[in-house]
């Protein structure tokens, strides 16, 4: 009897260590890939009705460099957030919702569809909180309970101006993810 | 019944008894061999169980060791970490060579001409206009460092220019700013030597430069994990002239006629009286093939020579001659090249040899441009007929 529940209990510690075990991994893996989905995506071959070629973001103007990746594109919205008068060789901004908004919405509609329901993930940019903009209660007691949070770097950086070839950043970009 | 059948009874009662008491006494024999027995097997049974739950136990250890994944995920995770930093890295040292550099050049490309061309002008206002005697020294002082013969060129610049060009835009100034990003969000050290007079511009194309420098670099992770070393990489990048003003008019004017580059787009058999008008104008630039007139990089340095490839030329307006207090009406080519070098400059009475063309004066009204003139050949290139040109007579 006793040997019997010896073996009943090794296996089941060992059976339940493993279904824990690939965990920190999937989650790694998941930072690493969104970063990776993003810099590696252009704008021009992103097939979104909003964020992509032809999109709503292009023709009202926000998205002027269809060659940017979609990492490059986050950047430029956040840096041109920063820029309080537009250069005079820029072209004057397109309508009047702001930069970081539309930076999160960009954020939303790229990566939704892209992250598993049960994991949470947030975008930042030089230190700046880009995804989700706001935060709620709900969100941040997932981040702060988690066991495990992991995050990708990436530098980034890009050209402001064709015309003059102004370039903005370094920046760091990090990806947080997060199982809720 | 006589005393001794009495003690036969007697005799016979008692065997009976000792049977059964020797019955007794082999049935209690027997009880207790079985209870010894059963005791005997109880305790072996106990022994194999003991034996079993040890096996049992040496089994689940030998298992937990061998299958447990703790080992494993630990390994894979210190795998896992390194294959992403290293990942990180490569891929930082790619966008390094690929894209950063490359933006880099082009970006202070433009601000070292536009520099450059303030620098000219603001020497022109002083009263001392002169050409840069070596463009690419000039250049790669002014890319790399934000100054030109030991001056910081923002000095000269800025009152004009209305800011500091150069300042955190120098080659020097950018490649630390990654390298100081580089070393705060991935931990690598980041080492950019750019070879000594490697940096130049020169043109291939008429309304392109071409800028090059080269570099080794090396990217070291802090731990020591890898390092990247990329030796004699050669950095090109393209920078359009267009907007630039060009050199040539403000040192000739003291720095009061500007004349940005514009782009003409009239194909060379489409030219025309009035296509010749709207670029007296608009100042416009052309390019022929197999041109004479000199670059756009050749008119830092007055280098008037022709230039095949690239040689680009624009009409003198005579009221904006006017404008800069210079003479509106002389005698000479109206080409840029031509006119300040004055290759067809007669002093009458000997005969001219350049062309007026009427065919601009008196439209639109007031006339604009009757003092505009030309040299033979560039009234074919620019179709002008008889009967818009008429040979320029001594006043």
């Amino acid at each position: 009897m006793l040997g019997l529940l010896v073996l009943i209990v090794g296996v089941f510690l060992i059976t339940s260590s493993y279904v824990k075990a690939p965990q920190p991994i999937q989650v790694g893996l998941l930072s690493g890939d969104l970063l990776n989905f993003l810099s590696n995506t252009k704008i021009k071959d992103l097939n979104n009705p909003y964020a992509g070629i032809g999109g709503e973001l292009q023709t009202r103007g926000y998205i002027t460099e269809i060659d940017n990746s979609l990492l490059q594109q986050i950047g430029e919205f956040y840096e041109k957030d920063k820029i309080e008068s537009p250069l005079p060789s820029m072209p004057p901004p397109p309508q009047t919702e702001p930069y970081l908004d539309v930076a999160e919405k960009f954020v939303q509609n790229v990566l939704g569809g892209a992250v598993p329901l049960q994991y949470r993930y947030e975008v930042w940019i030089n230190g700046a909180l880009l995804y989700p903009k706001t935060l709620t209660l709900e969100h941040t007691k997932s981040k702060d309970n988690t066991k495990l949070l992991l995050t990708s770097k990436k530098i980034i950086f890009g050209i402001i101006d064709k015309k003059t070839g102004d370039i903005w950043g370094p920046y760091t970009a990090e990806v947080f993810v997060w199982e809720s | 019944m006589g005393p001794l059948y009495g003690r036969g009874i007697c005799m016979g009662i008692l065997k009976k008894m000792v049977i059964k008491y020797k019955d007794k006494l082999k049935k209690g024999y027997k009880k207790r061999a079985i209870k010894t027995k059963r005791i005997a097997n109880k305790k072996m049974l106990n022994k194999k169980g003991i034996f079993f739950t040890l096996i049992s136990i040496t089994i689940m250890a030998v298992f937990i060791f061998v299958f447990t994944p703790q080992a494993d995920v630990s390994l894979e995770k210190d795998t896992q970490s390194i294959k992403v930093r290293i990942s990180s890295i490569d891929n930082y040292v790619s966008d390094l060579e690929d894209r950063y550099f490359i933006d880099v050049l082009r970006s202070g490309t433009h601000k070292t001409i536009l520099s450059l061309v303030y620098y000219i002008e603001a020497k022109a206002l002083e009263g001392e206009g002169s050409f840069l005697t070596d463009l690419n020294s000039a250049f790669s002082g002014v890319i790399q460092y934000g100054k030109i013969n030991g001056e910081f060129i923002d000095d000269i610049t800025e009152p004009i220019a209305g800011r500091r060009i150069m300042e955190g835009n120098t080659l020097d100034a950018k490649i630390k700013e990654i390298k100081d990003k580089a070393a705060e969000t991935l931990k690598v050290d980041t080492i950019v030597t750019i070879k000594p007079g490697s940096i130049k511009v020169s043109q291939k194309t008429p309304w392109e430069m071409e800028s090059e420098m080269e570099i080794d670099f090396t990217v070291k992770s802090s731990d020591n994990i890898a390092e990247w070393s990329k030796q004699s990489i050669i950095i090109r990048a393209a920078t359009g002239i267009k907007g630039f003003n060009d050199p040539y008019y403000l040192v000739n004017t003291n720095g009061a006629y500007k004349n940005p580059i514009a782009i003409s787009t009239v194909e060379f058999d489409q030219w025309s009286i009035d296509k010749v008008r709207e670029h007296i104008e608009n100042g416009k630039y052309i390019h022929w093939k197999e041109s004479d007139a000199p670059s756009f990089l050749m008119r830092f340095t007055n280098t008037i020579s022709p230039s095949s490839c690239c040689g680009i030329e624009s009409f003198v307006n005579p009221n904006k001659l006017e404008l800069a207090q210079a003479q509106r009406d002389q005698i000479e080519s109206y080409m840029d090249y031509l006119f300040w070098t004055h290759k067809f400059h007669t002093d009458c009475p000997a005969e001219p040899v350049v062309y007026d063309i009427i065919g601009l004066w008196g439209t639109p009204s007031p006339p604009d441009f009757n003092d505009f003139k030309l040299d033979i050949e560039h009234l074919f290139k620019y179709n002008i007929g008889p009967t818009d040109a008429e040979k320029t007579a001594c006043p």
